[in-house]
């Protein structure tokens, strides 16, 4: 690997290019969509956090245990703990993806494909106008979670899809190989540059539309580069997958300030072998929700503006299977109820609502902290202060 | 003497018209080729295949072993047994050879797959296995089967009972007992059909596969030469749609490198490509990284820039340049900061490379 300081991609060109770009596109682009702002009751949340503390895991070892999370605990103190909220079993990939599009729907426990419905992703981008790179999602759980950025609904899609990064798939040891085997791309002069916009309006056809997602496209590059060299390749451990997504929603969040990002995990579910690995990764998940939370924290525009919410999917088993680990298939409470954590400054603190909620009614609140109506739905209850 | 030549040529005019064989252009052979090789033809291809009659060609690439790796490609890919679930043990990895040799049918290779220990890491505990048994072997939906998921999980527990209609009491009676059943032979024709076609089978057309491939499944590369001729070839060819990310990475190789790629080379290509929902941004680095790295077999410009121009376009996008196109890029080559690199990171970058 090349030094840092021969690398044409550096922290602050991404800020530089991040900062230039976000204002004039996110303009351009409302005004392309013909976006509109609705009137909607003045909040201070302006950005949402929202985890899927996918995987399978259950309030016995969450908030069940405060040991085993206290940053979890520290945070609710700041925010509504809803300890009764009802989850489906629609595998991984089905009820994770209902956090997001707010409808429970059945989908193949190995389905590799997209949802039907509008994913809250889409939904504020098309109501509020947001641009791409408003609008983000980390996953740990491989190329299947890619599939959470947006649906296949003919009025939503990937126009409006969340901008999707898999911390794992990209930020490996295997990919910096081959930055070290094939080398950086260099700077090209800006003769060059000319020659290529030259080429690739012929080959396209040109348009303010290609022209812009180029340019967008252009930034994603420059930051995936730049986080390459950041250390985040480097981590590994029992939650390895789940902490670069943790990491990377934790970069993203200090440095592009999107609206809402969402961060999917999953290595909870090797409980299906391993109890105690699978307790270990709650805990350090629990950390790294911490360093999250601690980063907003730290900057006085994200402290004063932004919202978490913490949800798992849904539970697991109540009784140990034959091999000491936990399965998802049982029907029990343990299985079918999660706690739902959300914190942030529009909303009552320390409060715990016993009532039954639904983890379904997560994507309706998000678009309503973000000013948006969204498809309508439930929201959760008792939150605001 | 009018008369005599008229009756001398009656025959050869009453003659039905010989039909002259379907052979395959640029375009063609490059999208026959992805679909079932996975990459671009390779030059010595492009010389022996262009022109030539498409039902020839179709028997060579489906008797090679090009066309099973790419077949257990596409299963790991289907069964998800990718990344850390990726198959490791010679039973699978030799597939391939396997089935080229006619050794193991498609059946079997199934089969194999899903007693390897990946497949079973993959779907843990009998709920999670036995579900995905019966919706991705079989394409029963477990919602509207909840008595066949019970009894399948039973088996798999180690009970003597009955599963597809069947008698077991393992783990591996759960995965023979499913790839025996007409719901597999159905299933899976459908998938590939879908996959290599591009299109919904017809279902009395299903049936009759069904039928061949329960008898004998080694019917099933006939019955791909099927799928792609005639009338079925001509609306797979008259539709794109988009490259998958392994695809594009073994294509890159191809189109760059002029060589077939090691799965070393292509992996964390793909595996990168794969964590990001518009891979544009990642599949740029990826072009520059190939060709600011000098690694790039590039064909020299010469003196005849739009003849240069016309073979990059037939071999990158397989047609000809418009007349816009070629002139925009001989206008840019005479430019001294221009090089043959920066027109080839516009054509594998471009849209219309991203579909196929």
């Amino acid at each position: 690997m090349k030094p840092e300081a021969q690398s044409v991609y550096t922290r602050r060109s991404v800020l530089q290019g991040a900062a230039a770009g976000a204002a004039g596109l996110c303009l351009a682009q409302a005004r392309l969509e013909g976006a509109t702002s609705p009137a909607l009751p003045e909040r201070k949340t302006k950005r949402v956090v929202l985890v899927a503390f996918a995987g399978g895991v259950r309030t016995k070892e969450t908030f069940g245990k405060p040991d085993n999370v206290p940053n979890l605990m520290r945070i609710s103190e700041r925010g509504v703990l809803y300890t009764r909220a009802r989850s489906a079993n629609l595998g991984h990939y089905g009820a994770a993806l209902s956090i997001f599009t707010g409808i429970a729907e059945q989908r193949g426990i190995r389905e590799n494909s997209r949802g039907n419905d509008p994913t809250v992703f889409e939904l504020v981008r098309k109501e509020l106008g947001l641009a791409s790179n408003d609008v983000w999602i980390t996953t740990a759980g491989g190329a299947q979670q890619v599939n959470y950025s947006h649906s296949v609904h003919p009025d939503y899609g990937a126009r409006f899809g969340a901008t999707t990064l898999d911390g794992d798939g990209v930020f490996n040891r295997e990919f910096r190989s081959l930055l070290e085997r094939y080398g950086r791309p260099r700077e090209w002069p800006q003769g060059e540059k000319d020659a290529l916009v030259q080429v690739r309006r012929a080959l396209s056809g040109g348009g303010t539309e290609a022209e812009q997602r180029r340019a967008n496209s252009e930034r994603v590059e420059q930051w995936i580069l730049s986080e390459l060299t950041r250390g985040t390749a480097e981590m590994t451990g029992a939650n390895a997958a789940d902490a670069k997504a943790l990491r990377l929603a934790r970069n993203l969040v200090t440095l592009f300030k999107p609206k809402l990002t969402a961060v999917v995990l999953q290595e909870a579910d090797m409980a299906h072998g391993n109890y105690g690995g699978y307790v270990e990764v709650v805990r350090r998940n629990d950390a790294a929700i911490g360093e999250l939370w601690t980063a907003i924290q730290a900057d006085p525009e994200l402290a004063a503006t932004t919202a978490l919410v913490v949800v798992p999917e849904f539970g697991r088993d109540r009784d140990l299977n034959s091999r000491r680990g936990l399965d998802h298939g049982d029907g029990s409470d343990e299985l079918n109820y999660v706690t739902c954590l959300c914190a942030g400054p529009d909303m009552q603190r320390g409060l715990i609502v016993k009532d039954e909620v639904s983890v379904v009614d997560v994507a309706p609140t998000v678009c309503d902290l973000l000013g948006a109506k969204g498809r309508g739905g439930r929201k959760l209850p008792q939150l605001y202060s | 003497m009018l008369v005599a030549l008229a009756l001398a040529l009656a025959p050869v005019m009453q003659a039905p018209p010989t039909q002259s064989p379907r052979v395959l252009d640029a375009g063609e052979l490059r999208r026959v080729c992805l679909d079932l090789l996975g990459r671009p033809p390779l030059a010595d291809e492009r010389a022996r295949w262009i022109g030539q009659p498409a039902e020839a060609t179709l028997v060579a690439i489906t008797e090679s072993r090009g066309f099973w790796a790419q077949w257990l490609e596409e299963q790991l890919w289907y069964f998800l047994l990718v990344d850390q679930f990726a198959p490791r043990g010679d039973s699978v990895l030799r597939l391939p050879d396997a089935l080229e040799a006619g050794e193991v049918d498609v059946r079997d290779a199934v089969h194999r797959l899903a007693l390897a220990p990946n497949f079973d890491q993959r779907n843990p505990g009998a709920d999670t296995f036995v579900t995905v048994v019966m919706e991705q072997l079989c394409g029963l939906s477990v919602d509207k089967q909840r008595r066949e998921l019970e009894f399948g999980k039973k088996m798999y527990d180690g009970a003597q009972t009955r599963f597809l209609g069947g008698e077991g009491r393992t783990q591996s009676d759960v995965v023979k007992l499913a790839v025996q059943s007409e719901s597999f032979a159905r299933h899976y024709l459908t998938r590939e059909h879908e996959r290599l076609a591009h299109a919904k089978a017809d279902p009395r057309a299903l049936a009759q596969w069904t039928k061949r491939f329960q008898k004998d499944p080694r019917e099933y590369p006939l019955l791909v030469r099927e799928w792609l001729s005639g009338e079925s070839l001509e609306r797979r060819l008259a539709t794109r749609r988009p490259i998958s990310n392994r695809v594009w990475a073994r294509s890159l190789h191809v189109d760059l490198l002029e060589a077939e790629p090691t799965r070393e080379q292509t992996e964390p290509m793909r595996q990168a490509l794969d964590s990001l929902a518009d891979p544009a941004p990642l599949r740029s680095v990826m072009a520059r990284l190939l060709l600011d790295g000098g690694k790039a077999k590039i064909e020299p410009l010469g003196s005849d820039r739009a003849a240069w121009a016309r073979a990059q376009w037939l071999r990158v996008l397989g047609r000809e340049p418009r007349a816009d196109e070629l002139t925009a890029v001989v206008d840019a080559l005479a430019q001294p900061a221009c090089r043959v690199e920066t027109v080839l990171y516009a054509l594998v970058t471009s849209e219309e490379a991203a579909s196929y």
